[in-house]
């Protein structure tokens, strides 16, 4: 099977509705949230693709999409050749194996009335795998100690609570790793941590990569944190990717003014190197009412008077590397 | 604090199975209902054994046992038949906690199914489920139990199925609201993704935290039901065979016991209604207290005063020195162990227009450190030692009274987390105008304040428009900002910025600092920024306190620390950062996390962790070395190199 086909996203869309009109409201027309409104990328096998963009860029209604959590409207997502986009409930069982999510806020995911065990147990309960106690057993403490929570025995009878923020995110992991998944989606994983420990969960997702082959797919606001394990970089500004090109090409080549300002932002832990940062005014607007013309242009520190009417299409930069905006356009 | 904070908040979810008994046991208002329950129980299960009469043996009644006072063979005298009450009193508690029981169990399953289908899963299940119930609530229970009982047989049974069937709608909206909150958790989210079905996370993620309030539920509505019982059986619409303690009423009442003044065939069964039914009142919030931590009184009650130390003289006030605190420590206290020294022997020196940045990870005293300034501890909390001198006065020393005077009006905190620091249901633009007539009661009520409200928001970049919005209306570096506004309600010359950005995008975060950098210049303000994120702070400030385990570790000037660290800590907290210049290189992490405070090591606090350690380190704590004038650093490294 060609690698272009593990994981194919076309023209995927997802609107909410953003309150049907009511008896005595004046519009009569539906309004819907373009939360996800046309994204296409490809993942390919053991692939790290990094999604980066602001809260309300559509970046984990995406996530929610690619998992079948939500519906979508529009759009096809194929894996391994076949089509995924609705799959029912038991179809989707198998599949659920192989694309496995990591939750951005290890205080929140994990069930606490369950031990360790027992979440990292779950999966395999709910898909009735190893059936067998001492390779159920084996399975679980293998996933953990993959998951860098070693030795095992130490965690398992112990509940969320009496763990550390990285060391809940580590269970989450190995939840996760326990039904030897293909994808791993991982939304905002680290952003609820300190940063001494943020780089350690990098550096184990960095080598799941290796040890497992398997392809991860990073969301994050931050675009300093996907340096060094990503691949690939996607910057997504309301809901549409604007820029992807390989991590080296987006944070050292980047291209689109909004890509531009994200990487302006981050901060830098030497006050001797401090630089002229792009501070975008206001937020990501309501994905409600889009602006006509670039989505980015309201925001824009470079727009010109055609941004406003015309939506750029995709500038082909290299093979790699493309980016959506009008200046540059030849 | 935040490890109490989280230590807190998780308490409430350990679950039944693990410490539930050892915190009810404190609860001394639900041991006292537990206990008064246990009383009648025991009465009740033992009745035959107890009971002084048999009480079915009413045929031999003779006009002069009727009515007779309390003697010594009836402890509480006869009733209408003759028999003794005493006797009756005890067979009637079983009846009525067999009503009780019975017909609350009724009640709960109807309810809890109900509740918990409608709530998981939504929709028209739950609009057709709430509108009969709403519909159910709001016809009056107790006609409709008497219509229904009136036209069924009186038996025993009809009534605990009637009080059953009818008793069930707290209960489903109790139990709906409860499944909503559980349902938008992640981690029901995180098992849709592993692929698990409806019945697996009900079972497995729903039910184990709905239990706990059925279970308070269940208490309440076992009251309830023995008190619709009575009133059935009071109307005379009880079952006549079974005497209840609502039956003995009906009869006494019935039968002039009020004329004769025979006051105990009343008075008897009366208690016992009122008796069960306060027991179980004070177990369902004794109950309550203990399942749901959200009762406690965290930062309501009064901290500890402030142990009297000799150091802490009023220092000669330096020039341009603003705050300075001086040797501070901090314990909380621990019943029963040795007390969590949260912060221990701090000290900087905070000048006016200066930005300083007080950083460490989670649980290394820092927000304890920040609220001892002020004296916002949690009432376990207390400073052991130390000064905080604030423009000539020791803060730590006074008095209530005069500290509200300092707090907010010259010192002032932004809180984490602007979600939750700000009322959902009141304007902005209200809760600002609050924060300044609070603090300052001698405000003009008039368009002056508006004025003031408009001013303050334009301050922090929030145009007069949406000062009439509420807070969900706010994007979350609007809200941001709005606390900064509220913070500079007073005109503080020192604000406490308690990790202002942490939960924000870095566009977002980086506009926050930039107002707040902006701020200081334009107002001269004074800074204290706390932070776990030591990349955020080298933008901005001025000096920087890395904390470690409650002590500190190093503080420096803003380049020395980022260019000439000297402490490990230091060093691997700046190594952790991504270098955006060499995107390449690989992530360094700190292996380990920080020690518990009530378990901190003997010596070093980071000698677990740290690279560099040798012998000395694990036994012996490291004094504080002053490097230069204005670098300090912790650590027995340094002492070698001086």
């Amino acid at each position: 099977m060609s690698d272009d086909q593990f994981l194919k996203v076309r023209g995927l869309k997802k609107y909410f509705d953003a309150g049907r009109p009511g008896l005595l409201s004046s519009t009569k027309t539906p309004r819907y949230v373009h939360a996800v409104d046309g994204v296409d990328f490809t993942l390919r096998r053991s692939e790290v693709l990094a999604l980066v963009g602001e809260s309300g860029c559509g970046k984990s209604t995406l996530s929610l999409l690619l998992m079948g959590l939500e519906d979508p409207t529009e759009g096809t997502i194929t894996f391994e050749g076949n089509d995924i986009t609705h799959l029912k409930d038991h179809e989707r069982k198998e599949l659920r194996r192989k694309i496995q999510m990591v939750f951005q806020d290890p205080y929140e995911s994990l069930n606490p009335t369950q031990t360790i065990e027992e979440i990292v147990n779950e999966p395999l309960l709910v898909h009735g795998i190893a059936t067998d106690k001492n390779e159920r057993d084996e399975r679980v403490k293998k996933a953990m100690e993959d998951a860098g929570l070693k030795p095992a025995d130490v965690y398992l009878g112990r509940f969320p609570h009496e763990l550390s923020g990285g060391q809940r995110q580590r269970v989450v992991i190995a939840a996760a790793l326990v039904l030897e998944p293909e994808i791993l989606l991982a939304d905002e994983p680290v952003s609820m941590l300190d940063v001494s420990i943020r780089a350690e969960i990098i550096n184990l997702l960095a080598e799941l990569r290796i040890t497992r082959q398997i392809a991860v797919i990073f969301i994050t606001h931050d675009l300093g944190s996907v340096g060094f394990f990503a691949d690939r970089v996607a910057v997504m500004y309301l809901g549409r990717i604007v820029e992807i090109g390989t991590m080296l090409e987006v944070l050292e080549k980047p291209q689109h003014p909004y890509t531009k300002a994200l990487l302006s932002v981050i901060p830098v832990p030497n006050p001797r190197m401090r630089r002229e940062r792009i501070i975008l005014q206001g937020e990501t607007p309501n994905p409600i009412d889009l602006p006509t013309g670039c989505r980015f242009h309201p925001r824009c520190p470079v727009a010109m008077p055609a941004c406003r009417v015309s939506d750029p299409k995709f500038e082909i930069l290299t093979k790699t590397h493309h980016a959506a905006c009008l200046l540059l356009v030849k | 604090m935040e490890t109490v904070v989280k230590n807190n908040e998780s308490s409430s979810q350990l679950g039944v199975r693990q410490s539930f008994w050892q915190s009810f046991k404190k609860n001394s208002i639900g041991l006292v209902g537990l206990v008064m329950l246990s009383v009648i129980f025991i009465l009740a299960v033992f009745a035959p054994f107890i009971a002084t009469h048999d009480s079915s043996s009413s045929a031999s009644a003779e006009i002069g046992d009727i009515y007779n006072a309390p003697n010594l063979e009836h402890w509480l005298g006869t009733d209408d038949a003759g028999q003794d009450v005493f006797s009756n009193f005890i067979f009637g508690a079983r009846i009525s906690l067999i009503v009780g029981f019975f017909a609350a169990f009724i009640s709960l399953i109807i309810g809890g199914t109900l509740g918990l289908v409608a709530g998981f899963f939504g929709g028209r299940a739950d609009n057709v489920i709430m509108r009969f119930t709403d519909i159910m609530l709001v016809i009056p229970d107790l006609p409709l139990i008497v219509v229904i009982v009136a036209l069924t047989k009186p038996s025993l049974l009809n009534i605990i199925f009637v009080i059953g069937l009818l008793g069930w709608t707290t209960t489903a909206r109790v139990v709906r609201s409860q499944t909503l909150a559980v349902k938008s958790r992640k981690f029901v989210l995180r098992a849709r993704a592993i692929g698990a079905g409806k019945r697996h996370i009900i079972v497995r993620h729903i039910l184990p935290l709905v239990m706990p309030i059925l279970v308070v539920q269940a208490v309440l509505v076992v009251s309830g039901a023995i008190l619709s019982e009575s009133a059935l059986s009071f109307l005379g619409l009880g079952d006549p065979t079974a005497l209840s303690w609502g039956q003995m009423l009906n009869y006494a009442f019935g039968r002039g016991a009020m004329s004769i003044g025979a006051w105990w065939a009343l008075v008897v069964p009366g208690f016992g209604i009122v008796w069960v039914v306060l027991g179980l009142t004070l177990l369902g919030q004794g109950l309550e207290q203990t399942l749901n931590p959200r009762l406690d009184t965290h930062h309501l009650t009064p901290g500890r005063p402030a142990v009297q130390s000799e150091a802490a003289k009023p220092s000669v006030e330096k020039k341009g020195t603003i705050l300075e605190v001086q040797n501070l420590s901090v314990n909380y206290v621990n019943e029963g162990k040795a007390p969590a020294r949260a912060v221990e022997n701090v000290s900087f020196t905070l000048k006016e227009g200066e930005l300083i940045g007080l950083v460490g990870e989670s649980g290394c005293g820092k927000t304890t450190l920040m609220l001892a300034l002020l004296r916002l501890l949690p009432s376990a909390g207390q400073v052991v030692n130390g000064s905080v001198n604030f423009r000539g006065r020791d803060l730590t020393q006074l008095s209530d009274d005069e500290l509200n005077k300092v707090r907010w009006k010259e010192i002032s905190i932004v809180f984490q987390g602007a979600m939750n620091a700000l009322n959902p249901v009141r304007t902005v633009g209200d809760q600002i105008a609050e924060a300044i007539i609070k603090h300052m009661p001698e405000f003009p009520r008039d368009l002056r304040l508006q004025a003031r409200v408009i001013d303050l928001l334009d301050l922090v970049g929030i145009a007069a428009d949406h000062k009439d919005h509420f807070p969900h209306q706010y994007s979350g570096g609007m809200r941001q900002r709005a606390m900064i506004a509220m913070a500079l309600a007073c005109n503080p010359q020192v604000i406490i910025a308690d990790e202002p950005t942490t939960a924000l995008d870095v566009m977002i975060q980086a506009q926050i600092l930039e107002l707040l950098d902006s701020l200081r210049k334009k107002l001269g303000l004074s800074i204290i920024f706390v932070t776990h994120d030591l990349g955020v702070v080298a933008e901005i400030c001025d000096k920087v306190l890395v904390m470690y385990g409650g002590v500190t570790a190093e503080y420096a000037d803003v380049d020395t620390i980022y260019n000439e660290p000297r402490h490990p800590y230091t060093q691997e907290l700046i190594k952790a950062f991504p270098d955006l210049t060499k995107p390449k290189k690989k992530l360094s992490s700190i292996p380990g996390y920080p020690p518990r405070l009530d378990d901190l090591p003997a010596g070093c606090r980071f000698a677990p962790r740290c690279p560099a350690a040798f012998d000395r380190c694990h036994t012996e704590q490291p004094a504080l070395h002053q490097l230069s004038e204005n670098h300090i650093a912790s650590c027995h490294l340094v002492e070698a190199s001086k």
